[in-house]
């Protein structure tokens, strides 16, 4: 009997919090870590950004499928090669209750293309040299050059108020963010986690939740037992395994979606015996793209057959990719006289080791010797963006521009005298070089296939997988989260 | 007295300096943030222009000079990731290190001494062997173990405690004792030799000849000899407890200090780091300057002595 009355106690403890809550009102999020900033024209990294990006509003957003359509923008045409003219909505508010104007835009697009800011995000907008407002709903940019990527850039352009953040100065706008998007910040505890309340006159609707607490959790581990507890709501950034094992707990939902994030590897064609390029093509043959997947992504990644995704404007679906061909690869390697030769893999803690590990027995069992070299990450990127001779031969790496287009990606990673690139081909130059400078899409989509082709002959890089990614949610939350990876909680809804 | 504590003060001055100035090295060789901070597509020249804009670009010598200048007015600079004064970074997760440390001081001491004592004056009996298993449990479980194991049992399963965050006081039971665990190991093991030291000695046999039984002789005069090595321990364990809590304070995600560190270095955020070393390496001067001061206090040997 006493023990059948603590079972009811510990049971009643388990049911307690979830039969308390009639509605849901506060909604919480765990995240690795805390927001850098919460000044959106600052730190540019998925925590920050998933907590102003529901601070703010955006001149252009993309929709469910992707596509770019308007926010702040309601419309826009190119008026000629470099400039472009946005109408705007001139029914929106700032938290402070000041009305959104063209001013405003034109100041965010200042303030961010301002090298004094210090703006880790200025390289992706630095092509614009010029905004000014025609009239109170009217904005026009100008490009350095045709720019093809500038809506696709615009997307993550926040718009912030001039007149407050003249006043209060940068360094307090940071701290007391003031936006227009559908949460206002209450309170910002650094390191632990910031809180938003809903802006119910938000020009959008009504938020779906009242108050969003967005929480810094570093371990994985704990981020689940914060959400099998209902402690968190939704929890970002599982790792495959944690993912499928949650997929067997009833209470709880994973939900995965394909990203923009290409995982890769890196081959060095400027220095050490990858300069050959068969041995490069050997090493193309020897990974085993779909067995990595299987066996350490749990299926949650899509072999590629180049370094690019469906997301992504310019990717070739159709061009013929490297298949797994051991045997292949050890003729290759033989032809070369290659066998033995020595390579050196550089990688950090911020890739998979596993995965490094696995490439580097399969790459090892075609004949050749790779050496595993582990970097702290600021070491690793320096040495991958240094010379040639220092970049070892082969990386892995996982690659976002966070634009969705391969300019963003083929471009910093293969156009010569670009930092990542160890790789020169005037062909692959010519054809990167065309799709940056006309706004012509057909035009652009031919010099990516050209481009893409120069890539598969040259194997200066390998396209491993798409990347997934997963979140952890109660079931309640109803939510199908973007390929851009934005933690849009207006998207959200929550169910019993 | 007072000659030998500024002596010790100068000393401590100068490992504080040495020991900030091969932070500053290290991390200045190791690479700077501005490949981290840009997003990873950036041009050479958009990488060059950060960095000049963060001063990075600066000799090594000139940005030590500088920093020791702005130090000593006090300033301790800007992050360049948070872009807030580093000196509010670290202040503002300073009381959550003290609540952790305290916390798990008294996990420890509560627990530790009564332990050690019982386990010293009932020597050889069942209740030293369970309390030594208690301690060698403690002592060889590592943290991120035995953190995890606590949020299974008691927030997971049980739903007593909060699994993580630093919300409300109940937050800080289960970190508390997952740092807690080694030091109330150290301690009991270390009341428990310290005291089995003391009473093998004459005046205790002397104690007990007068007809004081042995938990009063214990009471009345052994646990004051046997503190001075307890105390050279807690001075030592209270630096460790602020300085090493960064496994406890990641997996419970405890905003102190420690994960605070962590994060700082990987993202090298220079000036973060460097006020927290800074600051760690003043309290375990601090503290074992305090301990001395204690011993003073409580033997009178050592402060005639002086």
């Amino acid at each position: 009997m006493k023990r059948l009355s603590l079972a009811a106690a510990i049971l009643a403890c388990l049911i307690a919090p979830a039969a308390a809550q009639a509605t849901k009102d506060v909604l919480t999020i765990d995240a690795p870590n805390d927001a850098a900033t919460l000044d959106p024209h600052l730190q540019w990294d998925a925590d920050s950004y998933g907590v102003y990006r529901n601070i703010f509003d955006n001149l252009v957003t993309r929709d469910a499928s992707g596509k770019i359509v308007p926010q702040i923008a309601t419309a826009w045409r190119t008026l000629d090669d470099t400039h472009v003219e946005f109408d705007l909505r001139t029914d929106v508010k700032f938290h402070d209750g000041t009305a959104l104007t063209a001013d405003d835009v034109v100041f965010s697009v200042k303030r961010i293309t301002n090298p004094d800011l210090k703006s880790s995000q200025l390289s992706q907008f630095n092509q614009i040299v010029d905004a000014k407002a025609e009239g109170p709903g009217k904005v026009v940019l100008t490009t350095q050059s045709p720019y093809p990527v500038l809506l696709a850039q615009l997307v993550k352009l926040s718009i912030v108020p001039k007149a407050y953040v003249e006043r209060v100065g940068d360094q307090e706008f940071n701290l007391k963010p003031v936006g227009s998007g559908p949460y206002k910040l209450r309170e910002w505890q650094k390191g632990v986690q910031a809180t938003v309340d809903a802006v119910d006159t938000y020009w959008r609707g009504k938020p779906p939740f009242k108050t969003v607490v967005f929480r810094a959790v570093p371990d994985v581990s704990t981020r689940i037992a914060d959400l099998k507890t209902g402690r968190a709501d939704l929890v970002r950034l599982l790792p495959p395994d944690e993912a499928i094992a949650l997929k067997k707990e009833p209470a709880l939902n994973v939900l995965t979606v394909p990203t923009e994030r290409v995982g890769y590897m890196f081959i060095n064609a400027q220095a050490g015996p990858t300069t050959d390029l068969k041995v490069r093509q050997a090493i193309a043959y020897a990974v085993d793209k779909q067995g990595i997947i299987d066996a350490l992504l749990q299926g949650l990644g899509k072999p590629v057959n180049s370094i690019g995704a469906d997301p992504i404007f310019g990717y070739q679906a159709d061009i013929a990719g490297y298949g797994y061909d051991p045997a292949k690869a050890k003729a290759l390697v033989k032809e070369a006289k290659a066998e033995g030769a020595e390579l050196t893999f550089l990688t950090s803690p911020a890739y998979d080791r596993r995965i490094v590990e696995a490439i580097q027995q399969m790459v090892n069992d075609v004949g050749l010797k790779v050496n595993v070299v582990m970097l702290d990450h600021a070491t690793f990127l320096r040495r991958r963006q240094g010379t040639p001779a220092e970049a070892g031969q082969l990386a892995i790496g996982v690659w976002s521009c966070a634009c969705q287009d391969a300019d963003g990606i083929i471009f910093p990673l293969f156009r010569t005298g670009s930092t990542w690139s160890k790789y020169s081909n005037p062909a692959f130059d010519t054809a990167a070089d065309a799709a940056r400078s006309t706004l012509d899409e057909a035009k652009r989509m031919a010099a990516y296939k050209s481009a893409y082709e120069v890539l598969r002959q040259d194997v200066p890089g390998l396209g491993l997988y798409q990347a997934f990614a997963s979140y952890g949610a109660r079931k309640e939350l109803q939510w199908q989260p973007t390929s851009n990876e934005s933690l849009f909680v207006m998207d959200m809804n929550w169910k019993r | 007295m007072l000659r030998y504590a500024a002596g010790r003060l100068v000393q401590a001055a100068i490992a504080v300096l040495g020991v900030l100035t091969i932070v500053f090295i290290v991390m200045r060789f190791s690479g700077d943030p501005t490949l981290l901070l840009v997003p990873e597509g950036s041009t050479q020249e958009a990488v060059d222009a950060l960095r000049k804009q963060l001063g990075f670009d600066r000799p090594v010598v000139i940005q030590y000079l500088d920093y020791l200048q702005s130090l000593g007015r006090f300033d301790f600079g800007i992050s360049v990731v948070q872009r807030i004064p580093a000196i509010d970074i670290v202040a503002s997760r300073v009381p959550y290190t003290v609540m952790l440390a305290l916390g798990a001081l008294a996990v420890a001491l509560f627990v530790g001494l009564p332990a050690g004592i019982a386990m010293a004056v009932w020597r050889g009996g069942w209740l030293e062997r369970c309390l030594s298993a208690l301690a060698l449990t403690g002592q060889s479980l590592p943290t991120f173990l035995s953190g995890m194991l606590l949020i299974i049992v008691f927030g997971v399963v049980l739903g007593w405690l909060p699994t993580s965050g630093a919300g409300d006081i109940r937050a800080l039971i289960l970190p508390s004792i997952a740092l807690g665990a080694l030091s109330m190991s150290t301690f009991a093991r270390m009341a428990r030799i310290a005291i089995i030291d003391e009473l093998g000695k004459d005046y205790v046999r002397a104690a007990r000849a007068r007809g004081l039984s042995k938990a009063g002789a214990v009471e009345r005069h052994v646990l004051r000899n046997a503190a001075i090595p307890v105390v050279t321990v807690a001075a030592l364990e209270i630096g460790n407890l602020l300085a090493g809590a960064v496994i406890v304070e990641t997996v419970f995600a405890w905003p102190g200090i420690g994960q605070l560190a962590i994060q700082s270095i990987q993202s090298r955020d220079f000036l973060v780091v460097q006020v927290i070393v800074l600051l760690i390496s003043i309290v375990y001067v601090l503290t074992s300057l305090l301990a001395d001061l204690v011993y003073a206090l409580l033997d009178p040997r050592i402060r005639l002595a002086s």
